[in-house]
């Protein structure tokens, strides 16, 4: 298994791990996430599928950022966990993977959490001077708008039902 | 015209022999005149009266789908390269056109030969020159 | 000479009427196609339903050349300022037909990212229900279009045209007072425009 070739070659580098119906997932440290995605890169792993977060709410530290990974020869999968607290960066991949490039552009701008290192650090998907992460548990669902909160009927302009012109 | 030949028939219409044309004058004149009157009404005068006009700044800014144009201008510039090679392609295509019927036939005509190799013989120094000036390189 | 009813060679009618019946049977639409509808779109403007036959025969994928914009399909927060921009680019007299009701309403996103119905930043004459609508649907709503187009007046039409600018001008000016962008300031009119109860930002 991967994971024990890792713990033999970087003794502390897995934090803690389980695996969930075949589903491998490790938890490494922050300071430690770059050597260990070196060696399983060695090991074969070199297609990383996605990169996203998971907010924790109230939980200390608060972000998970999860790292999905295919080894290409044998078909594995392993799930990388790093726990980053708010405002704490995490070393960006882009100098590994380009598939991390846009990967991590998003979590940087659902999460806001800062990939040390991107070349391009631009939020991907809102516009530059959005306030705030939607994806984190305190930004409303609905961002603000009364249309979405309340029940207020039908949203169509009155005038749109008459031959108002 | 056709002559009227019923017996009570009035006679027909006296063309002045000195302005034999005169009508077909008049009618060209006529017709330059409806083709004006149609032009500057349907071009000039209708459009004036039912044509919106509503200059708005919004509707002189670039249509790059909505988004500001990343780039001035929408032409761009295309490397010399592409042209030089079009045109050798163009040359040795038409070459190969040419020789087509020629190899069908040439038994039939055996000095023909000759002639197609000085032609051959004449692309090819073409073909030398341009491999020596390099117009065969892409990385240029 | 005698005996020519006029009744029976003359006919009177209003200039409007006349323009109107001349504009509704020539529009020229600008597919906005943002999500399934448009595919939709494609089945109604091909031979089985045949848009054509309602004289809108010509697609134009330039606002400059249309003068009938179909939003179709899902219009996101960052979208609203592009819809905005297309929409004023378009030659006058211009209509807007929302398709499906994610255009109409957000339909079932009622997320930060989704504008809740384009009528909020664009007028809209009639709105297609419907996740995709039927093409059928579509044909009906252009139909309803056109009925529509014949009870207006010239006028009535070139100032309700001219209430959109006039909100354009405004967010031209949020603009350069602030320094946002498009969409923040699309975006902050509004929710503005919702706190006061308003629905439309035009």
């Amino acid at each position: 298994m991967v994971i024990e070739r890792i713990d033999e070659t970087l003794p502390g580098a897995v934090l803690d791990r389980h695996a969930f119906r075949g589903d491998q997932t490790i938890v490494v440290g922050r300071d430690r996430l770059l050597e260990v995605i070196d060696l399983i890169y060695k090991e074969g792993f070199q297609l990383l599928l996605d990169v996203t977060a998971v907010d924790g709410g109230q939980r200390d530290p608060r972000f998970d950022v999860v790292y999905h990974l295919l080894n290409l020869t044998s078909q594995e999968r392993l799930r990388i966990k790093v726990r980053v607290g708010e405002r704490e960066s995490v070393p960006s991949l882009v100098s590994r993977f380009k598939s991390a490039d846009w990967a991590e552009r998003e979590t940087m701008d659902m999460f806001g959490i800062p990939f040390e290192g991107h070349p391009d650090p631009r939020r991907l998907l809102m516009w530059e001077d959005f306030p705030g992460h939607p994806l984190r548990k305190d930004f409303p669902l609905d961002g603000g708008d009364v249309f979405c909160s309340q029940d207020i009927g039908a949203s169509f302009s009155p005038d749109a039902r008459s031959p108002h012109v | 015209m056709i002559k009227d030949w019923r017996p009570d028939a009035p006679d027909p219409p006296m063309t002045d022999p000195t302005h034999p044309f005169l009508p077909v004058l008049l009618l060209l004149l006529l017709a330059a005149f409806v083709g004006a009157a149609i032009l500057v009404v349907s071009g000039k005068i209708l459009p004036g009266l039912l044509k919106p006009e509503n200059p708005q700044p919004h509707k002189l800014t670039p249509y790059e789908c909505g988004a500001p144009p990343l780039q001035e201008g929408a032409r761009h510039r295309y490397s010399i390269k592409f042209y030089l090679v079009a045109m050798l392609f163009i040359l040795f295509d038409v070459e190969a056109a040419f020789l087509l019927p020629w190899a069908v036939q040439y038994k039939a005509h055996l000095w023909t030969f000759w002639a197609c190799l000085s032609f051959v013989a004449t692309l090819l120094v073409g073909y030398v020159y341009a491999w020596g000036k390099g117009a065969l390189n892409w990385e240029r | 000479m005698a005996g020519i009813n006029l009744d029976d060679s003359v006919m009177t009618t209003r200039l409007d009427a006349v323009v109107n019946w001349a504009r509704k049977n020539s529009l020229w639409p600008l597919p906005f196609g943002t999500a399934c509808c448009a595919i939709e779109f494609m089945s109604m403007m091909a031979s089985r339903y045949d848009f054509s036959r309602f004289g809108a025969e010509a697609l134009r994928f330039s606002p400059r050349q249309s003068d009938m914009l179909m939003v179709l399909g899902t219009i996101t927060n960052k979208q609203a300022p592009i819809l905005r921009q297309i929409y004023a680019q378009m030659a006058e007299p211009k209509w807007v037909l929302s398709v499906g009701v994610c255009a109409s309403s957000g339909g079932m996103y009622r997320t930060y990212s989704t504008l809740q119905g384009i009528d909020r930043v664009v007028p809209v004459d009639v709105y297609v229900p419907g996740c995709p609508p039927r093409p059928e649907a579509m044909i009906y709503g252009a139909m309803q279009l056109q009925a529509k187009i014949t009870k207006e007046t010239i006028k009535g039409r070139r100032e309700h045209i001219e209430k959109f600018y006039e909100s354009m001008a405004r967010q031209e000016e949020l603009q350069k007072a602030r320094g946002l962008s498009s969409h923040q300031v699309v975006r902050e009119m509004v929710l503005a425009a919702g706190e006061n109860g308003e629905q439309r930002i035009w």
